[in-house]
């Protein structure tokens, strides 16, 4: 039995790891300008020439981008899932992308309402305190609420709250920016840089590692609270690390590629059907390879299909990812019958 | 055996990550900056001597001072100073780091800013742009949705998110965006990086609508056709001049459109609109909506507000612009039948505009022309106006 499972842990990781090699390549190979794979791979090693910049500046900063985001956006729907024990809950559930995108429009409004431009820089941080923010009111919250099902309205009234003042703030702006914001908040990867990668690529290695260590707690609280408790968790600390490390994942895909939805609730989905186990020493590397390689997809169509005009990511991941979880959903209640 | 497996797993991811993000960040690039011009030998810049500024009537947002040699230095308020090199010559030494530099011939353009196609079509500059931020359909000047059908111009995406493989592979030497660029300050920075310079026009932000057709001069400036510019925009303003000298003809008139949500959108005192309507002997009926210090041109109201304010308007005109054109006014009383209750609806004073109006500032002496005539005759003939025409009372 034990030897079925490693079995199929191994098959799952190589098969990520195939599918992720196979994609960084598709990935790498695919764009508006036609590049033969001879050609890339000698711009990769030299660094040199005419069409350099179009591999190492423009698709190799967006392919990482995508990589580490995507799969921050998956292992934070895993943590999430696990700790509400419930299958819909994802990074956003919480009201995260309705505080990104409040202080965000609160920032183009504010800035640009009176003719000063901003850098991106101080839109990335807006989006990264916003979802901060609406966090924080969670975890104030998490003190006070013992009930998990209470706890996810308490994120979705939260939601709701920050989208209703993002709505009063709208009622006042110009056309321009509510379009813009309309955008935002359809998320895309375009236009990553290497000092934005530079600097996501801290906080979510940071953050995953520390998930990662988080493992045997996650375990234990898998088994019901009394008994990880008993196990010598500290819950009241183990909840705000959880919800702390799933919001800084998600809260850091906000800041740099805006709302981008269903990553978070389909791929852990489909990965504990693949792996058929929710061991989070297995789900938190597998949830990153997943939401790696589900990314890397939905980016490539996204920006190959209608080139040069680029669907935003958050239409084609609800378009892959809606399916997944609904077909995963009726055949779990199947063999359950 | 499961301990085996995971460090497996994680040192992969580790690997992974670690090499393409070392080899990235170790990544300086060459390419952009070896695509411009030698290093400069050019004259002193502090040594330049200054030939003239360039005559401005009604532009407020930008200056012009025209050095020896041909070398020109472009001022855009909150947007930046740009060089225009001219062909052959040398980038002056000394240049301010903040000086971006324009190497002409500037003939490969990436123009998102839509309203300046109108500009470059008037000086004969539509070959000089070989990207654009719409597709043909998205056009309705002929020349550009010709270009992108013949593929002599190319979609290049739009401004937010542009494909910047095909800007930087095409060779991009200026991107002309517009102020919405400001929205997506990462797509403006990307370029930069890129070794493409990016040019943000703000004509928006004139105030005067001759002062948005001044921005011809501009362009004038960087395709190196300045006397045809000035030219053409004297012969404009020429037009106009009558209808400004004349008194007011103390009619009221609203410019508005009904939104998707019911509410109204007008413009506000300070709006080039409000002025255009004023220079053609109108007066706008809003002119309580005063500025308030920022960049808004536009207010949503109420319907009850907007009734109680161009009830008793003289005229009205519907901005098509963004809500498509009317023809009828059965289709405007389908919008809201309160509007039949109107001055301007029971005397049939109701006109609706173009929607290539937005495209073409060079047609605002045009429209200022076709809001005097409106103004000032009870039939006009519908050829005489270029930019307006009016609802019939025919069903749909």
């Amino acid at each position: 039995m034990q030897k079925k499972e490693n079995r199929r842990y191994c098959i799952g990781f190589a098969g990520l790891a195939l599918a992720l090699c196979v994609l960084l390549v598709g990935n790498l190979n695919a764009g508006s300008v036609n590049l033969s794979v001879g050609e890339i791979c000698r711009i990769l090693f030299e660094k040199t020439g005419e069409n350099a910049a179009i591999v190492w500046d423009i698709r190799l900063p967006r392919i990482v981008a995508v990589v580490l985001l995507g799969g921050a956006l998956s292992v934070s729907g895993f943590l999430l899932q696990t700790f509400f024990a419930n299958p819909i809950a994802g990074p956003f559930i919480l009201g995260i992308s309705s505080g990104a995108k409040l202080i965000v429009s609160l920032t183009l409004i504010g800035f640009l309402g009176r003719g000063m431009s901003i850098g991106s820089v101080a839109l990335i941080i807006a989006a990264f305190l916003g979802s901060m923010m609406s966090m924080g009111f969670v975890l104030l919250i998490s003190n006070r609420i013992k009930r998990m099902s209470m706890l996810i309205i308490s994120g979705v009234m939260i939601g709701y709250i920050c989208s209703a003042v993002t709505d009063f703030v709208v009622t006042f702006a110009e056309d321009s920016n509510i379009v813009n914001l309309h955008n935002w908040s359809l998320g895309s990867f375009s236009g990553m840089t290497w000092d934005n990668v530079g600097v996501m690529s801290t906080v979510v290695i940071a953050a995953l590692a520390l998930a990662f260590l988080l493992s045997k707690p996650i375990s234990a609280y898998q088994l019901g609270e009394v008994y990880a408790q008993n196990m010598g968790v500290n819950i009241r600390m183990f909840r705000a690390a959880l919800i702390l490390l799933s919001s800084v994942l998600s809260a850091c895909v906000t800041a740099f590629a805006g709302p981008i939805s269903f990553v978070g609730v389909a791929v852990p989905h489909l990965i504990r059907s693949i792996f058929k186990t929710a061991k989070p020493i297995i789900m938190t590397p597998a949830c990153f390879l997943g939401g790696s390689v589900f990314c890397l997809f939905c980016d490539l169509i996204a920006r190959t299909v209608f080139s040069p005009t680029e669907l935003s990511i958050s239409s084609v991941t609800a378009v892959f990812g809606a399916p997944v979880v609904i077909i995963i959903m009726v055949r779990r209640q199947k063999h359950n019958q | 055996m499961r301990k085996r497996i995971c460090i497996l797993a994680v040192s992969v991811l580790v690997v992974l990550m670690a090499s393409l993000l070392l080899s990235g960040c170790s990544h300086t690039v060459g390419t952009a900056s070896a695509r411009k011009q030698a290093a400069s030998t050019g004259p002193d810049w502090g040594t330049l001597t200054v030939e003239k500024e360039l005559p401005l009537q009604y532009a407020t947002q930008f200056t012009v001072t025209e050095y020896e040699d041909g070398y020109a230095l472009i001022d855009i308020t909150d947007s930046g100073r740009y060089l225009v090199v001219p062909e052959g010559m040398a980038v002056p030494s000394g240049l301010d780091k903040d000086i971006v530099v324009l190497y002409q011939p500037l003939d490969r353009i990436y123009l998102a800013a839509t309203s300046a196609m109108d500009l470059f079509r008037a000086i004969g500059g539509v070959g000089s742009i070989l990207l654009s931020g719409e597709d043909a359909d998205g056009w309705y000047i002929d020349e550009a949705k010709q270009a992108l059908e013949d593929g002599s111009m190319l979609f290049a995406g739009k401004y937010s998110a542009p494909d910047y493989e095909l800007i930087y592979s095409e060779g991009c030497n200026l991107a002309i965006e517009s102020t919405m660029i400001y929205h997506t300050p990462e797509v403006k920075e990307q370029l930069e990086k890129l070794g493409v310079p990016v040019l943000v026009e703000c004509s928006s932000y004139e105030g005067d609508p001759l002062g948005r057709m001044e921005w011809l001069k501009l362009y004038g400036v960087l395709l190196g056709k300045e006397e045809l510019a000035e030219e053409l925009f004297d012969q404009e303003v020429a037009a106009v001049n009558d209808i400004l000298g004349q008194t007011g003809t103390g009619k009221t008139v609203a410019f508005f459109y009904i939104t998707t949500t019911g509410t109204v959108n007008v413009r506000k005192s300070s709006d080039y609109v409000t002025k255009m309507i004023e220079m053609a002997g109108g007066e706008y009926v809003f002119s309580n909506l005063e500025d308030d210090g920022n960049a808004l041109s536009t207010v949503n109201m109420s319907m009850e507000a907007f009734y109680d304010g161009a009830k008793n308007a003289d005229v009205l005109i519907y901005n098509s612009a963004i809500d498509g054109e009317l023809h009828t006014v059965d289709e405007l009383l389908a919008k809201s039948p309160l509007l039949a209750d109107f001055k301007a609806v029971k005397s049939g004073d109701v006109w609706c505009t173009g929607k290539n109006l937005f495209q073409e500032p060079m047609g605002l002496g045009k429209l200022i022309a076709d809001m005097h005539t409106i103004l000032t005759e009870d039939e006009p003939d519908s050829g005489e106006l270029n930019y307006l025409h009016r609802l019939t009372n025919g069903g749909t």
